[in-house]
């Protein structure tokens, strides 16, 4: 659910990061945060986490960043992760109240192509629990951890990936590498990109 | 469902916490939704609001959990004492919470009154 605030010029939206525990979410917040530390120097906040004493995920990461001006409008993205493991739904279903748009991290390892899509039918249901259709919200796929492919780790094949979540649904994907970078900002960008042209159609493009 | 505040509403909601500043001697009031998405922010302290929004709401939203689990509605008071600065965490609307941070020797129930003072007329402006 987007905020657009007619005195202040400001759209906000948010953007959350889901997939099962141990894919990478937070280490694309955390490369995300640490590229514009170092790009941009001084970012407007600092990156927040909740996590347990094993700095697991417990509740969420997140940060906002300032886009720059569209029409006179100010973008805020808020970016969040969720905590990935299966028992967390409670907080995990608080974190996706109001979402705009939603990157689902798989995780390309062999072992963990069920706990793909127990994960993302986790996320069909914690929607549901706030009316929200997956069709209401922006969704991109990352099938991240290709870099393990140089390792000799067995990886399932972006075509099977691509067949086990995408194949109705035909979002955009990335394969990614979210612990090198690979195609972190790009996801990023993508998201927030598409996120915001939704939400300027159903507002501002109407007033 | 995306919400969009007028010019002529945010101003009004901006004047209002502010005589609420006034009147009650607080330090800062923060409008967020459930969300946790920052409506409006008024005071002095050098805050950041953006988080201060999401972690409230994420607060707020864990002890309604927690009520419910232990069947109650909800808590009716949602307040940290600190040495320095208090919190008190209010719903005003539907889906839209207060934070106010205020200092140790303001009177909490004092500062409750005044919330109740202001929550019809904030809740009107904020709309469904």
């Amino acid at each position: 659910m987007a905020i657009v605030n007619l005195k202040e010029k400001t759209i906000q939206v948010k953007i959350v990061y889901c997939g099962p525990g141990r894919s990478g979410k937070t280490t694309n917040l955390e490369y995300i945060y640490n590229w514009l530390l170092k790009t941009q120097g001084q970012t407007t906040s600092k990156l927040t986490s909740i996590n347990t004493k094993g700095d697991r995920t417990l509740f969420f990461d997140f940060f906002p960043i300032n886009l720059g001006k569209i029409a006179g409008f100010e973008l805020k993205i808020q970016l969040y992760t969720t905590p990935g493991q299966v028992k967390y739904e409670s907080t995990r279903r608080l974190v996706l109240k109001g979402v705009d748009g939603v990157v689902f991290v798989a995780d390309s390892l062999l072992s963990r192509q069920e706990a793909n899509i127990e994960s993302f039918q986790n996320l069909i249901d914690d929607l549901e629990y706030h009316q929200i259709n997956l069709d209401d919200v922006i969704l991109t796929f990352q099938w991240n951890k290709r870099d393990l492919d140089e390792n000799m780790i067995p990886l399932t094949s972006v075509e099977d990936m691509e067949a086990q979540l995408n194949s109705t649904l035909k979002a955009q994907s990335f394969p990614s590498s979210a612990i090198t970078g690979m195609n972190v900002l790009k996801t990023v960008r993508h998201l927030s990109k598409k996120t915001m042209e939704a939400v300027i159609e159903k507002t501002v493009s109407k007033l | 469902m995306d919400t969009v505040i007028d010019e002529k509403s945010a101003k009004k909601i901006e004047a209002v916490l502010e005589k609420f500043l006034d009147e009650s001697g607080a330090t800062y009031a923060l409008l967020t939704d459930l969300g946790g998405n920052l409506l409006f922010k008024s005071g002095e302290e050098d805050i950041d609001g953006d988080t201060l929004a999401v972690l409230s709401a994420a607060n707020y939203a864990a002890t309604k959990e927690i009520a419910t689990l232990i069947n109650k509605e909800n808590f009716s008071l949602l307040f940290h004492r600190g040495d320095n600065e208090n919190i008190h965490f209010a719903k005003i609307a539907q889906d839209v919470l207060m934070i106010i941070l205020f200092k140790p020797y303001l009177s909490l129930g004092l500062l409750r009154l005044k919330i109740s003072d202001i929550q019809e007329e904030l809740s009107d402006l904020l709309g469904p």
